[in-house]
């Protein structure tokens, strides 16, 4: 198998770009303005569409390149604009965090880092493949779920809570093209194709939001109970 | 003709020591470049240490034997460090053993509790401030900077700055990992921190942002160039520390002959040009922050660190 | 033949889609809907029947129809036959005709989704199509334009996608996990992942089992990723929370269960079953214990749904024929009773103007016929006989008791004696206690309303007085193909 035979090249290729994604859901967590989790989650689709392109070439199935440019149309361009315009009908610009600072969140971030870190160790054994890349892969997808997570729990907004579940998807594709990079076309396509149509129904659940129930904020959504 | 080693170690204390105020007085005319006047000469701060040595010290009466000793404690721990560190030669000089990189960064913490406990000591209301919030500085400071410490033993595998300097200097792909580049980026951010740079530190005298100025408020004379000096090398040695061991390896004596030791302090001064003009411009570009904002950059940091370590288990 | 059905089955709620959203009318829209879902009911039984010979594969192994899924796909075809002749009654009602069309075209997609989700054999197809099920039921959800019903459409929306990824997430490691025994590509059918099973690092296997648990339990309202269910299903029109109590629960647990084969004969084997049965158990206890503080009248319903959901995923968790036979009984009598106890509680609400239970007086004063059908329903959905649901719980009481679960079927029955006494509680107050004399107002539409109360009442007393032979069969062979005899 391609994982079997990863020289350090290609190695320090694929973690440098997995990193720097994971390094932009930092962004996303740490960062006060609404806009500026647009542009990282923009950034880091394109990194994982770089991700896509190198596995091709370097495992040799040409049919990820397809799958690079159209991550980087829809996930890179499309998606953020969207979500863009989504934020341009709000009043709202910036988040206001007030379950859990940004610092805090950093810091919460890291741990969970290593705590994915343990996990991924685990989860892959002597027996399967001694490969860093293996659990690198594993780390920073495990990560990014959490960090996903961790956006969805203490954010109030509904562009954050949008943009959490987002990085979810964006951190499962990730370890999907390195460690199964074989996975049938079709359904990478749809995933993608998916996601697009999860943001448009978001959008107009956004403005419905504004519309009836006068917020987007979760904080003051809070008329049903029990 | 080489040096003997013991000229080579004196040698690097004393460059520390005498060109310790060249970088700030550098760091302060750019600084005024940058915003288009014209700014203090290069070497204001030497003309500033021989005045303060000539002048009376006037001594607070509710001071105690803390306030006279804690400038020599300072002065004196900026002078240890050069020691372990490699300043012009990356090769282990005579004591250099004394202590290891986390000895190094004990030493300096030493130098800065020293001054903590003389802004305490007068009863002073500014001293009092100020040593509050360095405290709170170093608090939210030390973890990441031990991580870091950590980080950087994890990739060479020891203790010794000089093996760091080896590695980096030996093996590109390791000075083009992650796990060395987000060490880069926390060090980055302990090093504007320490030295008192924006986001955290204003040059102005008010009351509400000093930290550093807080605490020396009470000295004069003497004792206040001491101090003064103390910081300067403190600046020095951080700068000499992200160079050498971490960004830039290159440039450093290896044999000890007297040539190769002026052109180690040619590059060093070169090497703290470029390091200072980044910090310079992130300066220029940035407001101060809230005082409740201080621990973004330094989570940040630790971040970073944490980062660090574990992208070093990984690859 | 079974082509023609798998083609009708569909091309029947397409078609319902297409002429709504085309002609722009509510009464065609309204009749087409129930057009299609009495084709699709009429259809299911002899596909049910065509695929106990064997399962039928299509479309180069995407598509298989197996008994499992036909059987779920007889339940979806069910509530979408009753819930669609309720809705013509019921949301005529609502004042907002202009509407109406895109509500069916929305109500027949949804079940389009449901029903394309029973039949799908690649893994990850089947995600996407459970994952369009959350997108088309959130404006349905979302339909009447209230402060609530949008809160609690964006609630169901976030927390079942974040859910559901974990659910991708538990997928992908399993095909990760699968590559290594069948090589880097191939295809992601349930078969080839229950072929690699074995060999896969049981960690591995773990992780990814549990992850599929907790992300398709999200969907299916599983506790503790329940807190979206009380709101969607109260916060929506009657018909679309009977569709969802009824339809989409089955779906998710479909899932659950197909993955429960996966890992059979693995070495997780024992472990993922007492995960279920272990997930099934806290929901019946947080539900039970919900129901007796209930005060909204279809929240109550709801967290009965989180109750009988529970009780399936006991079932799927004991194992054994007797487990699983029970399980799927349990979906049929489920879907109608939940269908029968939402349209009582839809008209309540129409009548009374209020979803507070201490606001609905009196019921059998406003609606003698299809009061009487609603209580005896709430008797049947306490679980007790001579109704459907008593015999589907009796038999997973029955397969949990000898096993190695004995402590979860005791404190199934502890709980099941507080929901019943919770339960009727709230109706013994509904009908018989004293309240306020209120003019509550005379509905319209009553046939279209009542008459598939009856459809839900009738089989719910027959099933439960008796079981079908050929309900057994069915039920035998797809333990089998579910349990591969271990158990």
């Amino acid at each position: 198998m391609f994982l079997a035979h990863v020289n350090p090249l290609q190695a320090s290729i694929f973690s440098s770009l997995a990193v720097v994604s994971l390094l932009l859901t930092f962004v996303m967590l740490g960062s006060h303005w609404l806009r500026n989790y647009v542009f990282a989650f923009a950034a880091q689709s394109w990194m994982i569409a770089a991700l896509s392109a190198c596995v091709g070439y370097f495992a040799g199935y040409p049919e990820l390149y397809m799958i690079a440019v159209l991550t980087a149309l829809f996930r890179g361009l499309v998606l953020p604009y969207l979500l863009l315009r989504i934020i341009g009908r709000l009043n709202v610009k910036r988040e206001l965090h007030a379950v859990l600072q940004p610092s805090s969140s950093l810091v919460i971030g890291a741990f969970l880092v290593m705590f994915a870190f343990v996990i991924a160790n685990h989860m892959n054994s002597q027996s399967l493949l001694a490969s860093r890349v293996v659990v690198m892969a594993l780390t920073i997808m495990l990560s990014m779920k959490f960090l996903g997570f961790l956006m969805l729990t203490v954010r109030d907004e509904a562009v954050s809570q949008i943009l959490g579940l987002l990085v979810l998807e964006n951190g499962i594709f990730l370890g999907s093209q390195i460690l199964v990079p074989g996975m049938p076309l079709l359904i990478e396509i749809v995933i993608l194709f998916d996601l697009l149509i999860v943001v448009a129904c978001f959008g107009m659940l956004v403005r419905f939001l504004v519309v009836h129930a006068g917020t987007t904020s979760s904080r003051q959504l809070n008329r049903l109970v029990g | 003709m080489t040096l003997p080693n013991v000229i080579l170690q004196i040698c690097q204390v004393l460059c520390v020591l005498l060109l310790a105020p060249l970088l700030q007085g550098f760091i302060l005319k750019a600084e005024e470049r940058i915003q288009r006047s014209r700014g203090p000469s290069i070497i204001q701060p030497y003309r500033d240490l021989w005045k303060l040595f000539h002048k009376q010290s006037v001594v607070p009466e509710s001071a105690s034997w803390i306030y006279l000793i804690a400038p020599l404690i300072a002065f004196t721990a900026m002078l240890i460090v050069p020691i372990l560190i490699p300043v012009l030669t990356d090769r282990p000089l005579p004591q250099s053993d004394m202590g290891d990189m986390l000895g190094g960064g004990m030493v300096l913490t030493l130098g800065s509790f020293a001054i903590i406990l003389a802004g305490l000591d007068s009863g002073n209301v500014y001293g009092g401030i100020g040593s509050s919030r360095a405290v709170m500085l170093a608090i939210l400071a030390e973890p990441t900077l031990i991580l870091v410490l950590v980080g950087i033993s994890l990739l060479a595998k020891a203790m010794l700055p000089f093996v760091v300097n080896h590695l980096l200097l030996g093996s590109l792909s390791i000075y083009w990992s992650p796990a060395h580049l987000f060490l880069i980026l926390a060090f980055f951010v302990l090093l504007l921190v320490e030295t008192d740079r924006l986001p955290i530190h204003s040059p102005t005298h008010l009351e509400i942002y000093m930290i550093d100025e807080a605490r020396i408020l009470e000295y004069s004379g003497p004792l206040l160039a001491l101090l003064k000096w103390a910081s300067m090398m403190k600046q020095f040695i951080l700068y000499t520390i992200f160079c050498n061991v971490f960004v830039l390896p290159w440039g450093m004596s290896q044999i000890g002959t007297p040539l190769g030791e002026i052109g180690s302090i040619v590059s060093l001064l070169a090497k703290f040009l470029l390091v200072a003009l980044v910090v310079i411009v992130i300066e220029t570009v940035q407001s101060r922050l809230r005082f409740y904002r201080y621990q973004e950059p330094l989570a940040a940091g630790f971040m970073f660190a944490v980062l660090a370590i574990v992208s070093s288990q990984l690859l | 033949m079974a082509t023609y059905l798998l083609i009708l089955l569909f091309a029947a709620p397409f078609a319902a889609v297409v002429l709504s959203f085309a002609v722009r009318s509510s009464r065609l829209s309204e009749y087409v809907t129930v057009v299609a879902a009495i084709v699709d009911l009429v259809v299911s039984v002899p596909l049910l029947i065509q695929v106990l010979n064997g399962p039928v594969n299509l479309a180069h192994n995407y598509i298989q129809v197996d008994p499992l899924g036909a059987w779920v796909i007889v339940c979806i075809s069910i509530v979408y036959t009753l819930a669609s002749i309720y809705a013509v009654g019921y949301m005529r009602l609502l004042d907002e005709d202009e509407r109406l069309p895109l509500f069916y075209g929305l109500f027949s997609g949804f079940a389009f989704t449901m029903l394309a989700a029973c039949i799908m054999n690649n893994v990850g197809v089947f995600w996407i199509a459970i994952e369009l099920t959350t997108l088309i039921s959130t404006f349905l959800v979302g339909f009447e334009r209230e402060a609530e019903s949008t809160e609690a459409a964006w609630k169901y929306i976030v927390v079942v996608s974040g859910g559901i990824s974990l659910a991708l997430l538990g997928t992908v490691l399993f095909y990760w996990g699968g590559s290594f025994v069948l090589g880097p590509s191939y295809a992601m059918t349930w078969a080839a992942l229950h072929q690699a099973a074995p060999a896969v690092y049981p960690p591995l296997l773990l992780v990814s089992f549990l992850l599929v648990l907790v992300g398709y339990g999200t969907k299916a309202g599983l506790a503790p990723m329940h807190t979206w269910l009380p709101d969607a299903h109260s916060e929506s029109p009657a018909p679309v929370s009977a569709m969802l109590s009824g339809a989409l629960l089955n779906a998710s647990m479909l899932g659950i269960a197909r993955f429960l084969g996966v890992v059979r004969g693995s070495s997780i084997n024992g472990f993922a079953h007492s995960a279920v049965v272990g997930f099934g158990i806290f929901s019946f206890f947080i539900a039970s214990l919900f129901i007796v503080r209930q005060t909204g009248i279809k929240r109550l319903m709801a967290y009965s749904s989180i109750e009988h959901i529970g009780v399936q995923a006991l079932g799927l968790g004991f194992g054994g024929v007797f487990g699983v036979a029970g399980a799927l009984y349990h979906m049929l009598n489920h879907s109608l009773n939940k269908s029968l106890m939402f349209f009582g509680a839809g008209n309540a609400m129409r009548a009374y103007r209020t979803k507070e239970i201490p606001g609905i007086r009196h019921v059998l004063r406003v609606f003698p016929v299809s009061g009487t059908l609603w209580l005896l329903g709430a008797v049947g959905i306490a679980g007790a006989p001579p109704f459907a649901l008593f015999l589907s719980e009796f038999t997973i009481l029955r397969s949990g008791i000898g096993g190695r679960y004995r402590w979860a079927a005791v404190v199934f029955v502890v709980f099941l004696i507080v929901v019943f006494i919770g339960f009727l509680a709230h109706f013994r107050a509904m009908y018989f206690d004293d309240g306020p004399e209120q003019q509550v107002p005379r509905l319209t539409g009553t046939v279209w309303r009542t008459l598939p109360m009856w459809l839900a009442f009738l089989p719910l007393l027959l099933f439960g007085l008796w079981w079908p032979h050929s309900f057994w069969n069915i039920f035998a062979q797809i333990a089998h193909d579910l349990m591969g005899g271990t158990q």
